[in-house]
């Protein structure tokens, strides 16, 4: 979809749609709409809806930050200390490496 | 084209596919792949992890002989391009060596060890000094001084080797044209000239032996059967077992299992299995072979003699798999017992004889050990003592020197130690060791026909080699008479018959030569089924427990030589033999025995072998150890052992390596060519229009 | 030997190649199809030549090996000749397609020049070319080891890459340099071609003496390099005036368009 073609108000729709559909636990639609729009909301000069789409995107951008953050932590932990939890680990795990702890 | 061309040409196609072009392919030119190689695999228990690793891939060093222990500094400290890989010869693969490799696993790849064709002089034994030591009878509950070997140290040459942990992979090269080749390869490349390091290309060596399993059974276990979230869990590590056999003199129902009414049994026991630190290549010739084939021959003497005027009390032979690693089948047997799963229980035995190493009995003669503890009940001492005065008595009678150790002195390590700690017996273990092991190799790959003196004359054509009554095969003879005299005796038999009682040396020899020398011989072709022909090979067979899930072909064959030895030929059909129809009615006939069709041998005047069904009460029984049919996989009082499962790219191979500048300045030059070339392309390109302009016309853009 | 090595050789063998691909071909949709289309043709001629050495293979002695080497001689020159005639057939095809090119689109001139398509297909027959050539190689250049373990020369990688780049840029240069001589219909241009194209592939049965291989192919891809260039439209003063950035002066003082 060229985002040139599509009119100023379907481009506010879709992005409250992604930003919106971010909260089912779908970090990568945050991701979409950052990336997406940034040029719409930031660069474009201005125009009636750019407001709007200016706070869905920072909205969207801090959410995905979060979720990068929390995702980065846990994968870390994880990481470092399944071999240390043993039998909870392995529990966790939905695939185990062969031949290390 | 016409139909019979196109044919003719498909035909030349297929033909042409079929017969393959033998490619001279780089990989050839790169590696030379090693044949003949046996690596050392992880195994665990309870607690521990032991064995070898190496990467998933491989690991790679750079190829050192080691000449000597003050080499080692070489590849310790001072080489220029660490990992190493350590060659040994055998007389250098000691403990204080492989613990300085082990402690700097940083700078060694692995190690490779030369199988030399003789046996160290001084002994070598890689197995712990006390062996099994802590599931025996000997606990701190049991009797403090007699614990961890603290009066006797059983096997004070063993160096705790197979028991340790190492992070490198180890592998046994045979001494032959491939060591040759490594040889070759090294003094080319690696040789250190004048002090100074040689340079690259270096010969490196490969050895890959990736095991999935870590830890311990516990974890190995657990991962195995992850259900929660998998839906087809990797099962990383099998637990070791394998069968048991046992036979008895007089039938016995199978099927009524528990306390049998009116029976009492004595058991005379051998064990069948041993180890090496390289996984599956020992022999155990003295360890376990001279054991269990001297109770064979005791129960072919005593075979015709049981079977015309039984004793009142009922001859169990039992061989167990599995005893060097924590007496896997003694303490499943134990178990049964207990748990009323076998045909009776341990308040049917009367007393207890078991066959330990008697092989060198010529060396240092014939000893019988008991259990101080369970003696000082009286009743059990006056039994142990009527036993002992019986064996004496007959060892006089066949002039076969027999001592008696100190009556404080403990058992050794035997599957008698199993049934004591269910409950007291009396019971006897016959050796040919007084206090320590005469063998010195026990539990090692030297630990061959050679150290048994089972060495026929050089001249000798194989055929012949197989009926040759060695020195050694005599002498077991020897023992397995007395055994056999004692047994019956000690059963209740009467005096007059136990003249009559003879182990056959033709029999002992010839079980001798296919149990350790090769499994393809007449003897074994006869009374094998006909389905396992095929399995019959030039090599012994594997002494090995192996995992549950791998019926190893040695037990089998010991099951039929005991039905053989003691077994009558029934004249049944095949097809009623292989179903176990004798009797009217089916039940009895599969209660009581069980029946074998095997091959036989060919008549004189025939070209088909004939074979017949025998009749035996020979049986296998599951020999793996409780903890797993309980799933206690942290049990320390039953054996928890598994082996750890692996890929088959189990190998070696060798070839040079270059250094890492060489490999560095390749990528350099290959970056910076694709760099130039891009910039190169880029200017051509936007030039384009203008740089092949000549000699187009102005009118046509394109030409 | 090593990742390392597997891409330096992968970056010295296809480089030239890579960088002439995107810049020039990739945006161009109808140049990739005919480059594809070049790589297949000489794809079928390698098939074809090496049916007949296998079957030849097969019929002979195995054991005797001047039989084998003298069937390998025989193999390469018949390859060799087989290609050449694949491009020959390549450019009669690209001929024709041409001439239905032009009934079928809507503009008056053709979308794609016949110089443009000969510089493509030889392209495209070098990139298949390089491809069966040091594709195995790089594979096996990826585990530990490196050639040399039975005596051979330790050079192995690095001299087929750079082999395989030699004959990439020949493959090209012969390209520009036949459909040329085809176009003006001079045949002892096509004969040089020929020539030089079983010349260089003869020259590698001097290794494993990779001097006596590589240098004189480099030598003969610099001199078809600068005989493509002019059969091209190049010429010195062109370059020249490139090279020194007076080419935008000389364009509007002859009102060219760029």
């Amino acid at each position: 979809m060229n985002l040139e073609r599509v009119s100023n108000e379907e481009k506010l729709g879709l992005c409250r749609k992604y930003y919106l559909g971010g909260f089912a636990f779908l970090p990568f639609l945050w991701l979409v709409n950052v990336v997406w729009f940034f040029q719409d909301a930031f660069i474009k000069p201005a125009y009636t809806e750019q407001l709007q789409i200016k706070a869905y995107v920072k909205r969207s951008g801090l959410g995905l930050a979060v979720w990068v953050a929390v995702l980065t932590t846990w994968i870390t932990i994880y990481q470092h200390y399944r071999s240390q939890w043993g039998e909870m680990g392995d529990y966790l795990s939905f695939t185990i490496p062969l031949g290390i702890p | 084209m016409d139909l019979i061309s196109t044919k003719w040409i498909i035909h030349l196609l297929l033909y042409c596919l079929f017969h393959g072009v033998s490619c001279n392919s780089v990989d050839q030119k790169i590696y030379i792949k090693l044949n003949d190689t046996v690596p050392c695999v992880r195994l665990l228990n309870a607690t521990h992890q032991i064995g070898c690793q190496s990467s998933l891939a491989g690991d790679v060093g750079v190829i050192h002989f080691l000449e000597s222990e003050e080499n080692l500094d070489w590849v310790l400290s001072t080489g220029p391009s660490p990992p190493y890989m350590v060659i040994l010869e055998s007389h250098l693969f000691n403990r204080p060596i492989m613990m300085k490799l082990k402690n700097s696993f940083s700078r060694i790849a692995g190690v490779a060890v030369i199988k030399p064709s003789s046996s160290p002089i001084q002994g070598f034994s890689p197995h712990t000094t006390c062996p099994n030591e802590n599931t025996g009878v000997y606990s701190e509950s049991y009797d403090p001084t007699l614990a961890h070997c603290n009066t006797t140290v059983w096997n004070p040459i063993g160096n705790g080797l197979s028991y340790e942990e190492f992070n490198f992979p180890i592998f046994s090269l045979k001494d032959d044209n491939g060591t040759e080749v490594i040889r070759q390869c090294y003094l080319n490349h690696n040789r250190v000239v004048n002090g100074s390091a040689p340079s690259y290309p270096l010969c490196a060596m490969e050895l890959s032996s990736h095991m999935h399993a870590v830890t311990n059974t516990v974890t190995c276990m657990r991962r195995s059967s992850n259900g929660a979230f998998s839906l087809n869990p990797e099962v990383v590590c099998d637990p070791l077992g394998n069968n048991n056999v046992w036979g008895s003199t007089k039938s016995l129902n199978n099927t009524a299992t528990g306390h049998s009414e009116n029976e009492t049994v004595v058991i005379a026991a051998a064990r069948l299995d041993s180890r090496a630190f390289f996984h599956g290549i020992s022999l155990g010739a003295e360890s376990s072979a001279s054991g269990f084939i001297t109770l064979l021959a005791a129960a072919g003497a005593l075979a015709n003699v049981t079977r015309e005027n039984h004793p009142p009390r009922t001859i169990l032979y039992t061989f167990f798999q599995g005893e060097s690693f924590d007496y896997i089948g003694s303490s499943r047997m134990v178990y049964d017992m207990e748990k009323d799963n076998f045909p009776i229980d341990l308040d049917n035995i009367h007393s207890f004889v078991e066959i330990g190493q008697v092989g060198l009995h010529n060396i240092s003669g014939l000893w019988l050990h008991s259990d101080p503890v369970s003696r000082r009940n009286n009743s059990i001492d006056t039994e142990v003592m009527s036993l002992t005065d019986v064996f004496q008595k007959v060892a006089n009678d066949l002039n076969i020197s027999l001592n008696l150790s100190d009556v404080s002195q403990p058992l050794p390590p035997a599957s008698f130690q199993r049934f004591l700690r269910s409950q007291p017996i009396p019971g006897i273990v016959l050796t040919d060791h007084h206090t320590h092991f005469t063998n010195r190799y026990f539990e090692s790959m030297y630990d061959n026909t050679e150290y048994l003196n089972l060495t026929f004359p050089a001249d000798l054509p194989p055929e012949q080699q197989f009926t040759y009554i060695t020195d050694t095969a005599k002498g077991l003879a020897k023992v397995a008479t007395m055994v056999a005299r004692t047994l019956y005796k000690q059963a209740g038999g009467a005096d007059e018959m136990l003249a009559s009682i003879n182990a056959d040396e033709l029999t002992v020899a010839q079980m001798l030569y296919g149990f350790l020398v090769q499994t393809k011989n007449p003897w074994f072709e006869a009374i094998i089924i006909p389905e396992y022909q095929p399995l019959l090979g030039p090599a012994p067979p594997e002494y090995y427990v192996g995992v549950i899930t791998n019926n190893t072909f040695t037990t089998k064959l010991v099951s039929y030589v005991l039905a053989n030895l003691t077994g009558i030929a029934v004249n049944i059909s095949r097809e009623n033999c292989t179903n176990h129809r004798e009797f009217a009615d089916d039940a009895q006939s599969t209660d009581m025995n069980s029946y074998l069709w095997v091959q036989g041998v060919t008549p004189p005047n025939g070209t088909e072998p004939e074979g017949y069904c025998v009749r035996s009460t020979v049986r296998l029984t599951q020999a793996q150890s409780p903890a797993f049919l309980l799933k206690e996989y942290h049990s320390s009082n039953y054996s928890t052992w598994s082996e750890s499962r692996w890929k088959s790219n189990i190998g070696a191979r060798i070839f040079l390596v270059a250094g890492h500048d060489l490999e560095m300045l390749t990528l350099g030059v290959g970056v910076a060519i694709l760099l130039i070339s891009l910039l190169l392309t880029y200017f051509v390109n936007s030039k384009a229009d203008f740089l092949f302009s000549s000699g187009r016309e102005p009118a046509n853009a394109t030409y | 030997m090593t990742a390392s090595v597997f891409f330096g050789c992968t970056f010295i063998a296809f480089g030239p190649a890579i960088a002439l691909f995107l810049f020039t071909i990739a945006r161009d949709p109808l140049r990739v199809i005919f480059l594809i289309a070049g790589a297949f043709f000489w794809l079928v001629s390698l098939l074809l030549s090496s049916l007949v050495w296998f079957i030849s293979v097969q019929i002979s002695n195995k054991e005797s090996a001047p039989q084998q080497k003298g069937l390998l001689i025989f193999g390469v020159v018949l390859s060799v000749l087989l290609q050449e005639l694949f491009r020959f057939g390549y450019y009669k095809l690209l001929k024709k397609a041409n001439e239905g090119l032009l009934a079928l689109s809507q503009e008056e001139t053709m979308p794609i020049s016949i110089r443009q398509l000969a510089y493509v297909s030889g392209l495209g027959f070098g990139f298949m070319s390089g491809a069966f050539s040091v594709v195995n190689i790089l594979a096996d250049s990826v585990g530990p080891g490196t050639v040399g373990i039975h005596g051979d020369s330790q050079h192995y990688f690095l001299s087929s890459a750079f082999m395989t780049m030699a004959i990439i840029l020949l493959h090209m240069f012969w390209g520009v340099v036949f459909f040329d001589a085809c176009e003006k219909k001079r045949w002892w241009c096509l004969v040089i071609v020929v020539a030089s194209h079983l010349l260089v592939s003869c020259l590698t049965f001097q290794n494993p003496y990779y001097v006596g291989s590589l240098v004189p192919t480099y030598i003969i891809m610099f001199l078809m390099g600068v005989w493509a260039f002019c059969c091209a439209g190049g010429s010195l003063r062109n370059l020249k005036l490139c090279l020194t950035c007076k080419d935008k002066d000389f364009l509007l003082a002859n009102h060219r368009p760029r």
